[in-house]
């Protein structure tokens, strides 16, 4: 994992330090479960629930990203994903929809620094 | 970290953690964690867990589940291993990525083991999940102990159970042996009383004679049945095994036979717990009575005597008739049949001849070779 990527993903909010712990020292496995996570199909089924007013759906997805987000020490993700689950179980519904603003900006960085990794030349 | 390859070994065939959570990147984490020490499997959601449990519930050490998933959530799974009571024997962990108290509480009620949070800290996860699988170790291994104590104990008792059994067939041998040895010393054929208990046994299964007896007494009375003429032990060699009739003296001498096995049979305490007991005593001392009260040595008459001792009289004559004995030869089976009807032998009861000759085809099978011819 070289400095370039790593510092990349900091920026996007993601503590490598404490996710490559959790691998227990294992970059390679941090990397793949990185590459999982552009594959994870929640963040897409969330997004549609809100749209569709599906509550129990998006309390399922929502929940689902936050034990995701957290296990790959995205902080500042699983803290955003935190309250929404809170604001969902609450029965916020307009609430969680809004902070989808904040949510989907922080998403992308995360995805774009995690997809970063060819461009930083490894 | 800790060497723990030793306790996969101990563990036996428990050596699985399985891990249900319908994230793939949450499985894997878990999975890296514990694949060094055990076997992993996976579940995706709570449905396909349940299934992989209940399939081979010895196989796993623990089980660590997610609490929201698709198809069934993790609570509803702990529900139905809770009903199936598996709870007690299989360390089941809740992983999940928040925890209300509503639910921590049900978890814990129902027999979960740990709730643990998530994102998880792996040497946290490790050492919290390794202690309860080394506790349950340890417990089985205790049981197992408990269980070799008692499997040595019911073999004891086993072992008490086959003793007394053989106590049993040794005590049935000593009368057995006991009867031979009077037999041979009257030189009678050494298959009179083993027939004498076929007849008899024969009587009181097959008639209305053994009415009221159950199997067990009647097997009883046939061994009882052995012991009839033990008393002749103590009348001399030159009476008992005088050719020709005898005397008047002689026969008075004879006729004790039946009080002298009554008291021999009481002289060995060993044998009053035997359940045979009380039937070779009155057998020994009653089978030379007769129904008309002109037997001896007491003189009674019908029902005074035991259906038991009654039925080993006829016997004991049936067979001294169709067998030679010294005093005498074997008499045809029609004579034999003629003598017992007509009372040449002492009166019995007509119950009990009717019955007699109801089976006495059967009985005649006995006397193949030595009669009668």
């Amino acid at each position: 994992m070289n400095e370039a990527w790593r510092d990349r993903l900091e920026a996007a909010g993601l503590d490598t330090a404490q996710a490559l712990e959790r691998m227990m020292g294992s970059e390679a496995l941090l990397e793949r479960l990185l590459d999982k996570f552009l594959e994870d199909g929640n963040f897409a089924a969330l997004t549609a629930a809100l749209e569709a007013g599906d509550a129990a759906g998006a309390v399922q997805a929502a929940h689902t990203l936050k034990g995701v987000c957290g296990n790959l020490s995205m902080t500042e993700l699983y803290r955003l994903f935190t309250r929404q689950v809170e604001a969902l179980r609450g029965g916020d519904l307009d609430g969680a929809r809004t902070m989808m603003g904040e949510i989907s900006p922080a998403y992308q960085a995360v995805t774009a620094a995690i997809r970063g990794r060819e461009d930083a030349g490894r | 970290m800790r060497d723990m390859s030793g306790l996969t070994e101990e563990s036996g065939r428990r050596e699985s953690v399985l891990i249900v959570d319908d994230d793939v990147i949450n499985r894997a984490i878990l999975s890296h964690i514990f694949s060094p020490h055990y076997h992993i499997r996976e579940a995706e959601d709570g449905r396909a867990g349940l299934r992989e449990i209940l399939r081979g519930p010895d196989e796993l050490c623990a089980v660590l589940l997610d609490v929201v998933m698709p198809e069934m959530d993790g609570l509803e799974v702990v529900r139905r291993l809770h009903a199936a009571g598996m709870l007690e024997k299989l360390p089941v962990f809740l992983i999940t990525a928040e925890a209300s108290d509503g639910v921590v509480k049900e978890a814990y009620g129902l027999g979960v083991i740990d709730v643990i949070t998530k994102p998880v800290v792996p040497y946290v996860v490790e050492r919290r999940v390794q202690s309860v699988i080394e506790l349950f170790q340890a417990r089985r291994r205790l049981s197992q102990t408990v269980e070799t104590q008692q499997e040595r104990l019911l073999k004891q008792q086993g072992m008490l159970l086959a003793q007394t059994r053989q106590m049993v067939r040794l005590s049935q041998g000593m009368v057995e042996s006991l009867a031979a040895a009077i037999e041979f010393r009257s030189e009678e054929s050494g298959n009179h009383v083993r027939r004498i208990s076929d007849i008899t046994r024969k009587l009181l299964l097959d008639t209305e004679l053994g009415q009221g007896l159950r199997r067990s007494d009647v097997r009883q009375i046939a061994l009882a049945s052995v012991l009839h003429d033990v008393g002749k032990i103590a009348v001399p060699d030159a009476i008992l095994n005088k050719p020709g009739r005898l005397t008047a003296e002689e026969f008075e001498i004879m006729k004790t036979h039946t009080v002298q096995g009554e008291r021999l049979l009481e002289r060995i305490p060993q044998l009053h717990e035997h359940p045979a007991y009380r039937y070779a005593v009155d057998i020994a001392r009653h089978h030379h009575e007769r129904w008309d009260g002109r037997g001896y040595p007491d003189g009674l008459k019908g029902e005074e005597i035991s259906v038991w001792a009654q039925v080993v009289s006829l016997a004991d004559v049936y067979d001294a008739l169709s067998c030679k004995r010294v005093y005498k030869d074997a008499f045809p089976r029609q004579r034999v049949l003629e003598m017992i009807r007509d009372g040449e032998c002492g009166v019995f009861n007509p119950k009990l001849l009717e019955c007699f000759f109801s089976v006495e085809e059967e009985l005649s099978g006995l006397y193949g070779k030595e009669g009668p011819a």
